[in-house]
């Protein structure tokens, strides 16, 4: 017999993404028929807000657009600006946005580790993972000032130079979170029950992965060997020596191996960028923010993400403010159009273990 | 700046402007190509580009309000993984009856990207049959990101401000009134904390 | 499916965390100092800031307004505001920090406030929290988003100055003017320190914003001799600019300069500043004196359609600008210009009419309903040494304004310049310039000479030699009456026991010979007032050989004005044009209140 179909409203707080976005489903008994994507409970209009300021006070605007890892939107912004106006960044600046990048990509990948862990109710992974988070968020706080939104990567540089001794504090924590990694391995990425959950559900196509625009540890998670820090090195990271890691699969489990294994690879980069980074200067001064007229033209400038590929198109009409600034990130792809296709046939108590593996950040999506 | 190497880049424009005459190509830097086309163009370029040069990833799909033209830019950002190329397709509509074809079926994706379009600029994709309530809810009136919605006016309007900042003084006033210095009219827009 | 034995086991590896120590929770509770650069709540150095507004216009959150502050005194340069934050919308980006010019803003360690009342949100930083300065921890230390370096003025090299009259000052080209002009913050607090408060930074965002032709327009709204001004002000505004607390202030001269010089002629001026001319309204008033104050006032009284004349005793109008100021310093064709169009508009200049001389002042007072008195301090002071009447010793202000008819004087090859302010320098430079070696002898230390440090620093780059702290005994002249040398002895500073500035005392026996050609005098000037009738003077207070007058630059005789050095203490061009400028309007109210 055939089973009657109900609908049912997942969220808008549910714990599959950091945000609130809503999921309607329609399920037939356990399982889901139909998923479309709700979102707007987030929604501030940042783009239109950036047009009616000036391009410096965007910077604290853009941090906002994702709360787990708020840098990338700032890296963008400012590398859009310095492309359009054809603005040289010190190269010291250059090594410690790499650092602030990566920083804030460990910071992300834990979070997702206490979600994807507390999504398949084990609940000691997220106490563990949000607790060592903070020793990275303690980093930012000295260095940046703020804590979650750093608002420290700015057009023609960072704000401030390294405080004294930070290098050595960072170096000490790279060491920490890499001794964590073998525990957390244990604790939860050879637990049986996570096994159980993860592999073979949530499954991506490896043929249309592509084509669907799927990106970052998903689309690497299909074993397609994709990144922009390899495809398009910006700032110094074809400077840096890294490996791009894959795993066949297109599932959940797959996914969570590159993202472990890209954890190592992170604090490789930055002990690299710690070693590596030349004294100098690290910020080629703007002008006067408040009469700052950045030439005409447009960009397009991505960054990798923890997430995946994140994209700024930014146009300047030769005025003091932006014309368009228009947010690319890659949950406008994962938790819309890839999450409606691949939640088809889920087990509704996969839906958030799912979409948690996709990294969703609803921000994003509507900014 | 490191010297560019622009050779692949040189490649693709001239074969886009072998096929495509009409086509405005430019290579803004190496990894970008700017192609501009007649609006009617676009589907076949877009086709074209994705079947035969391998630009299989719809990156971004924006629009740009050129209101003093009374004209919308659509901009196709797609990239090529094999060549590692980015092309922006760009192209022009008319801002009054704003229209134009969906791009759903060579990208999935791309039906969300017009969603938004369609709630934040009010055009219209022909063939897409779900350009429903995206990110708005309940929105009346003009579609909010084109550039004359006036976000402030709408603010005021819809939420009040909290009391007990109504003595807040402008310093540039304060000055004049120090001076009794009188600005003329037309120079009141030159001070410039008229920005707020 | 093969049981996965050790995926069950190895989480209970987590046990052994059980005996640790914990990493979050500190026993006995400490609280959590924030770290050093923690951006928490503002606190704002009342004393350093200046109210400038910055950081409200810079906060994009629009969370800082600038209030009034019940009992804050405040002086010159200062907008009498003080920011106040609502923490309501703040996000501590610390924007308002890193733009903050006198770096009196910062951040502090504390994040932690809980209220019920949301008043209490609104926080004055540094009168509300007056704690927070040891707190300080985000703070504007060489990390501003400003840019405290002007773009330095291209000036000619010392030694091809002196070898002609050429302007010594190159201008800003546009891309240095659009540069220096986008510092600009537009606080507007050095319109303050403008006697005729110029719309300063109205036409330096103008020009920011490339349209220099608006800048034109903005800066002839109150001063008709902007170019003038451009070249020489002494530019008193600069000196209380934002940005002088921590790096140079905005070139306000220069871009003035650059603004005015793109325009080409008289013609052009007309139609940029396009003035509206009232029509005739049958008062007629009378200016004495074309100096920058008295062109001031026939230009605005002639907008607004009264019928001016003005009376001026030599060939060219200008007064000083045109007889005292050398030409190195403001061409000819420059000042030809700006005049011209004055005239344009309906400025009547009868030239070579000294009042009293050639027309009395009675007549005119009969012809006129009103008079304004600009005829600036013409008459030298006299050193008071022995030998100041021999041939060769002669007055700066004579010597200059010969030089400026372009007349020649023979000075010789040494010449010694008394006196230590811009006409000293002007007449020093000048004597380079005519190939004579010079020395400036001054009473005091070179810090206490009223002259403009650029003009000192000008006059060092082409040869001129500073004396200071050097007195004038004697003039010694040769059988023909003719210098011959100059007797001085240095002096040293003895500080004032009332706390003024210290005097110069002869040092006993320290005298010294100095052979010259050229003695130049220049320590001062006062007005001639001889043109004026008995029973006009009888009425008129003066004091000190100044006219006095009040707001509206009305003498103590209602229809007579006066202005210019006859009336202020600033012996400047933009000090003359002020008084030309509220002339106008004290004239306009003392005539159509009459007409009603």
């Amino acid at each position: 017999m055939r089973e009657k179909e109900t609908t049912l409203y997942l969220g808008p707080q549910h714990p599959g993404v950091t945000g609130n976005m809503m999921v309607k489903l329609k399920v037939a008994g356990d399982t889901v028929v139909k998923a479309e994507t709700h979102v707007g409970y987030l929604h501030r209009a940042f783009e239109k807000l950036m047009e009616q300021r000036t391009w410096m006070q965007s910077f604290p605007i853009v941090c906002r657009i994702c709360v787990p890892e708020p840098d990338p939107n700032e890296e963008n912004l400012a590398r859009a600006i310095e492309e359009i106006e054809g603005r040289e960044v010190p190269e010291r600046a250059k090594y410690i946005r790499v650092m602030i990048l990566e920083l804030s990509r460990l910071a992300a990948y834990m979070l997702w580790m206490g979600g994807q862990a507390g999504t398949a109710g084990l609940y000691t992974v997220p106490q563990w993972s949000v607790g060592d988070r903070d020793y990275i968020i303690d980093l930012f706080e000295e260095l940046t000032g703020g804590r979650i939104y750093h608002m420290y990567i700015w057009a023609g540089g960072v704000r401030r130079d390294l405080p004294e001794g930070f290098a050595d504090k960072v170096l000490r924590t790279m060491d920490y979170l890499e001794s964590r990694l073998p525990e957390y391995d244990k604790l939860f990425f050879e637990n049986a029950i996570f096994q159980k959950r993860a592999k073979g559900v949530g499954i991506i196509d490896k043929d249309k992965a592509l084509e669907w625009g799927v990106v970052g540890p998903p689309l690497r998670g299909c074993g397609i060997k994709h990144d922009v820090r390899i495809d398009e090195p910006y700032e110094v990271y074809d400077k840096l020596d890294f490996v791009v890691p894959t795993h066949e699969g297109g599932d959940v489990w797959s996914r969570a191996m590159v993202r472990r294994q890209e954890m190592e690879q992170s604090i490789s980069i930055i002990r690299q960028v710690i070693d590596k980074m030349p004294a100098g200067e690290y910020y080629n001064k703007v002008p006067n923010p408040l009469n700052w007229y950045v030439p005409e033209g447009d960009a397009y400038v991505k960054t990798e993400s923890a997430r995946g590929e994140f994209g700024y198109y930014a146009v300047s009409d030769g005025g003091l403010k932006p014309r368009r600034v228009h947010v690319r990130g890659p949950a406008y792809v994962h938790g819309v159009s890839l999450l409606e296709k691949i939640l088809v046939g889920a087990n509704i108590s996969d839906v958030a273990f799912i979409m948690n593996s996709l990294g969703v950040c609803p921000p994003e999506i509507e900014r | 700046m490191k010297t560019q190497n622009i050779n692949i880049e040189k490649e693709i424009a001239t074969e886009i402007q072998n096929t495509f005459h009409t086509a405005e190509v430019n290579i803004k830097r190496n990894k970008r190509i700017e192609v501009k086309l007649r609006n009617d163009l676009i589907p076949p370029f877009l086709s074209y580009a994705k079947n035969y040069l391998t630009f299989n990833h719809l990156a971004h799909f924006s629009c740009v309000d050129w209101i003093e033209q009374n004209e919308f830019e659509l901009v196709y950002i797609i990239y090529s993984y094999e060549k590692g190329v980015i092309v922006l397709a760009k192209t022009r509509i008319d801002r009054e009856k704003a229209e134009f074809v969906t791009t759903r079926h060579l990208w999935y994706q791309a039906e969300t990207y017009e969603r938004e379009l369609h709630e934040m600029f009010g055009i219209n994709f022909k063939g897409n049959d779900r350009l429903n309530e995206f990110i708005l809810e309940d929105w009346e009136g003009i579609p909010p990101y084109r550039r004359d919605f006036d976000t402030v006016k709408y603010a005021t309007d819809n939420f009040y401000t909290r009391p007990g900042r109504e003595d807040a003084k402008d310093v540039r006033e304060n000055v004049t009134k120090i001076n009794k210095e009188e600005i003329p009219e037309f120079a009141k827009e030159y001070s410039v904390r008229s920005l707020k | 499916m093969a049981l996965n034995l050790k995926g069950i086991i190895s989480p209970y590896n987590a046990l052994k965390q059980a005996g640790r120590k914990p990493h979050t929770v500190q026993y006995p509770y400490k609280k959590k100092e924030a770290a050093d650069r923690y951006r928490g709540f503002h606190f704002n150095d009342i004393q350093e800031c200046i109210g400038c507004g910055t950081c409200s216009t810079i906060c994009q959150n629009h969370a800082i307004d600038m209030i009034e502050i019940e009992g804050l005194e405040v002086g010159p340069g200062d907008s009498g505001l003080r920011p106040r934050v609502d923490n309501g919308r703040c996000c501590w980006c610390a924007l308002c920090v890193d733009s903050c010019p006198t770096g009196s803003l910062s951040l502090t360690k504390d994040y932690l406030y809980v209220s019920e009342d949301p008043n209490s949100f609104l926080l004055i930083p540094g009168i509300d929290n007056p704690d927070g300065q040891n707190r300080k921890s985000w703070i504007s230390n060489g990390n501003s988003l400003l840019d405290y370096k002007r773009i330095p003025m291209r000036e000619l090299e010392g030694q091809e100055r002196v070898k002609s009259f050429a302007e010594v000052v190159l201008g800003y080209n546009e891309e240095e003017a659009r540069t220096e002009a986008a510092r600009c913050l537009g606080c507007g607090i050095c319109t303050e320190n403008c006697p005729v408060h110029m719309h300063i930074p109205e036409y330096i965002n103008a020009i920011a914003r490339g349209d220099d032709k608006m800048a034109v327009k903005i800066i002839y709204d109150n001063n008709p001799l902007g170019e003038t001004c451009g070249k020489v002000c002494t530019r008193r505004c600069e000196e209380i600019c934002a940005f002088t607390k921590r790096g140079e202030p905005i070139a306000i001269r220069w871009l003035k300069r650059y603004a005015t010089e793109t325009v080409e002629n008289e013609k052009m001026i007309e139609e940029i500043v396009n003035p509206t001319i009232l029509p005739p309204n049958g008062h007629s008033v009378a200016i004495i004196g074309a100096g920058p104050g008295g062109l001031t006032a026939a230009y605005y009284l002639a907008m607004r359609g009264f019928n001016v004349m003005v009376y001026e005793a030599k060939e060219h109008a200008g007064g000083m600008i045109m007889y005292g100021i050398p030409k190195y310093r403001l061409p000819l064709d420059s000042l030809d210009k700006q005049i011209e169009y004055l005239q344009s508009i309906g400025v009547e200049i009868k030239f070579n009419t000294k009042v009293g001389k050639d027309i009395s002042f009675d007549e005119i007072r009969q012809h006129h309903e009103a008079v304004y008195i600009g005829i600036g301090f013409e008459v030298p002071y006299k050193l008071g040494i022995t030998g100041e009447d021999a041939s060769g010793s002669i007055q700066a202000i004579n010597f200059l304004r010969e030089i400026n008819r372009e007349k020649h004087i023979e000075i010789g090859d040494k010449v010694v310049v008394i006196g230590g302010g811009n006409v000293a320098i002007d007449a020093a430079r000048v004597s380079r310039r005519l190939g004579a070696e010079v020395t400036i002898l001054y009473r005091r230390r070179v810090e206490d000479m009223p002259a403009d440090w650029e003009e000192i620093e000008g006059a060092e780059d082409e040869g001129v030699i500073i004396h200071p702290q050097a007195i004038p005994l004697e003039i010694i002249t040769d059988e023909n009456n003719k210098v011959k040398a100059i007797k001085y002895a240095n002096a040293e500073m003895i500080p004032d026991p009332k706390g003024g500035r210290p005097r110069p005392k002869i040092i006993e026996g320290d005298e010294h010979i100095l052979e010259v050609t050229t003695v130049i005098g220049a320590i001062g000037q006062e007005a001639d007032y001889s043109f004026l009738p008995d029973d006009i003077k009888e009425k008129l207070e003066i004091n000190r050989g100044r006219i006095v007058v009040n707001e509206d630059r009305q003498t103590s005789i209602p229809w007579l004005f006066a202005g210019g050095d006859i009336a202020n203490r600033r012996a400047d061009a933009i000090g003359a044009i002020a008084d030309g400028f509220n002339a106008v309007k004290g004239i306009e109210k003392f005539i159509l209140k009459e007409d009603k």
